[in-house]
This record gives structure tokens, sequence and C-alpha cells, in this order.
């Protein structure tokens, strides 16, 4: 993982964290449809003004599958037969406002990814007190995928070579899974118990609080960000109750 | 953790149409006992999310309920054979098909992965209510994919050789050995 330069991968990443945890809350929040549509048009202004237009895109992307199905799911009614079909309005609101929801959730974490730096999450991990292991398992897990992603495409190719046939209908390529997965695990297993040595010998596990490697600066902006995003959410939820 | 995310690019290579993203959790459940399995669960739907955009992340309590479900069959020996694998496949199948189509109503309104949406419509257009519809997809589509997991985590623990079994006693029960 490169982090890229810009604003958001400047912020503290627990900064970068809110702004997810509040998209989500504020977008279950607001009123629908006008307020989660709202909310996604300001989360995607957001993420263009500071330099994610690719976030945006790929948000779009992964959320457009979900678009069609709920608009087929609640704003089209009827059978099979075409003369029957009928649009419903409040069904295509409902559609659009669990669809701007969707929208804006994926935008914000998708910036999050786009800028998330495993090391200065570490750090800011150690410097505030918090379980390392668990953020340790997180990053690891992050890094490691790619890595095992390759490895099961080597695994295939290898097995393909040996003589595996992956392309006999469903049933034959669901029993070409345990010549895949069987190598996999194992090789998965062997490489956890190394690293669990390494990491044991390095002091993984002792009980004591740590100091982090780079001392992350904490900038007003970002507790004015954090603070900002939690009133908006608590005032939100006290709003919708009183209304 | 990685197993899960490492076995959706190897269902995706052979263009299967199933999910098989809990294979790492019952491992993990098998060999190192549910709460290892839950972790693996919560940390693999973490980083899925982190890669997707954070939205099929009310989806981890599945894969925790997967995990508990995993570690009460390895206790019961639950991988020992295939009518075994199988039998615990269905069952587990049966309650996260019910925890999805939940997770599915109240979060996402109906919607879900594609292929089960689809079959959601059609049951719609058939004459069910939305949530019916989505019901009998989502145990559907779990009953046959959780049942695929367990038969080939069990397929997986009985090619294990015993010296890795060995640094695993949760793994010895799970295959009553």
């Amino acid at each position: 993982m490169t982090p890229r330069a810009g604003l958001a991968a400047r912020a503290h990443p627990f900064t970068l964290f809110v702004v997810v945890a509040g998209a989500a809350a504020l977008a279950f929040i607001v009123p629908a449809p006008a307020g989660p549509l709202a909310l996604y048009a300001l989360t995607a202004v957001l993420a263009l003004i500071t330099g994610n237009a690719g976030a945006v895109a790929r948000a779009a992307l992964v959320c457009l599958p979900l678009w069609v199905l709920l608009a087929l799911l609640h704003g089209v009614g009827g059978s099979f037969d075409p003369r029957s079909l009928t649009v419903s309005r409040e069904g295509l609101a409902a559609a659009a406002a669990q669809g701007a929801r969707l929208g804006a959730v994926a935008t914000a974490s998708l910036v999050l990814f786009a800028a998330f730096d495993p090391s200065r999450f570490l750090d800011a991990v150690a410097e505030r007190g918090w379980s390392f292991h668990a953020a340790y398992l997180v990053v690891a897990t992050l890094q490691a995928a790619p890595r095992f992603r390759r490895r099961a495409a080597a695994i295939l190719e290898a097995q393909r070579a040996r003589g595996l046939r992956t392309g006999r209908g469903v049933a034959g390529r669901v029993r070409a899974l345990v010549p895949l997965t069987a190598p996999l695990v194992l090789g998965m297993l062997t490489e956890a118990d190394d690293r669990a040595m390494a990491l044991d010998m390095r002091g993984l596990g002792a009980r004591v609080a740590r100091t982090p490697l780079a001392p992350l600066p904490h900038r007003a902006g970002d507790r004015i960000a954090r603070w900002a995003i939690g009133a908006l959410v608590v005032a939100g939820i006290a709003w919708r109750l009183l209304a | 953790m990685a197993l899960n995310l490492a076995i959706g690019f190897v269902v995706n290579q052979l263009g299967l149409p199933l999910y098989l993203d809990t294979v790492g959790t019952v491992i993990a459940s098998a060999l190192a006992g549910p709460v290892a399995g839950a972790i693996t669960g919560i940390v693999s739907q973490t980083v899925r999310s982190l890669y997707e955009g954070f939205i099929w992340f009310p989806f981890a309590a599945v894969q925790v309920l997967i995990a508990l479900l995993a570690g009460f069959a390895a206790l019961r020996g639950g991988f020992r054979s295939v009518p075994r694998s199988l039998a615990w496949g269905l069952v587990v199948g049966a309650l996260a098909g019910a925890l999805s189509a939940v997770i599915s109503w109240f979060v996402f309104k109906g919607v879900t992965a594609t292929g089960v949406t689809a079959v959601t419509i059609l049951l719609t257009r058939l004459g069910l209510t939305t949530p019916q519809a989505l019901t009998a997809s989502s145990l559907g589509t779990d009953l046959l994919d959780k049942t695929i997991v367990f038969l080939l985590a069990g397929a997986v623990l009985r090619a294990l050789p015993e010296r890795v079994l060995g640094r695993y006693p949760w793994a010895r029960r799970a295959l009553a050995r």
C-alpha cells in the first residue's frame, strides 16, 4: 500500500475513521430521501476537493449493481409479464435513499482506504495506548492479502500443470477446491508459526506501554473535524427524536 | 484471515457462483477454537470492507455466528467425516442464512450480493413479499454455500499432516482423533 498525498492522507488516521463512522451514522439519521441524497453529494464533493476522485469513481462502481437491484426490488412491481410491470414512485424514492446511504458510506470509506498508511495507524494506536495486537492483526492481514492472492494464483497454476482440471462444470470446479485450498492452508499455517515466533522475539506479547516510532502531530484541524462530526451526529439524533 | 480473502480469489478464478468467504473462519475455529475463529472472521470482514467500501461490514456478525457454531461443531467431532461435515454445514447454513436475511432487510432494505438479490427479485415476481423472498433466497444460498464451506474445511483438515494437527488440540477433537 502506498499512501497518497493530499488532505486525507495528512489527516490523523483516527480522523478518517471518525469521518467514516459519522457518514454511516448520519446516512441512517437524516430524513429520507433528501437527507441521504444530500449526504452522498456532500461526501462525493468533499472527496473530490481533497483529491480523491478515484475513490468517488470506485465507490460508484461498487454501488452501481446495488442501485440497479434496489430500483428493481422496490421501484418496479408486477409479475414476469412485461405488460403487468408497474413503477412505484414511493418505491423508487426508498431505493434512491438506500442507494445514497450506501454511496455515502462507500465513498467515505474508500477515501479512508486510499489515504490509509499502516505505519501511521500503528503509531496512532501505540500513542493512544489501545490494543496493539488488534491493530497489528488488521494491518498484517491488509499487507498479507495481496501476497496470499499471488500464492493462490501460483498454486492454481502449479496444480493445473500437474493435471488438475478446473473447467468441468460446477461440480468439477467445487472438487478442484480441495487440492487448491489444502496447500494454501498448509503454507499459511507454516508462515503464521514463523511470524508468531519472530513477533514473540520482538516483544509483541509484552504488556507494556508502547512508544510510537514517529509520534503523529495533533493538529487543531483534526480535533475540530472529529468534534464537529460527533456534534453533528448527536444533533441529528436529538432532532429526529424531538421532531 | 488472509485465507478468507485468498479463497475468494480462487473462487473467482474457478468461476464458481459461491462466496466461500468463511473457509478461513471455519478452519481457524476448528484448529484454535471459536474465539480465534471469531477474530479471524471480524478481521477478514474488516479488511474486505476496507477494499470494497465498508458497506458489507455489518455481515461481520454472520462471520462471528459461523465461528461460534464451527467451534461447537469441532467440539462434537463435526469434521471427522463427510456426512458429519455435511450435516453441520446444513445447520450452520440455515442459521447463517436467517441472520443474513435479517441484516439484509434492516441495513440494506433487501439487497445483498448480486446473485442473491437477483433470486430475491425473481421470487417477488412470483408473488412473495420482499421479506419472504429475501429470507428464501438467503436461506437457499447460505445452505449451499456453508455446506460446501464445511465440506471443504473438513477435507482440508483431514488432509493436514499429523505433525501440524498435533499443535492444535481443537483439531484433534474436530477430527475425533
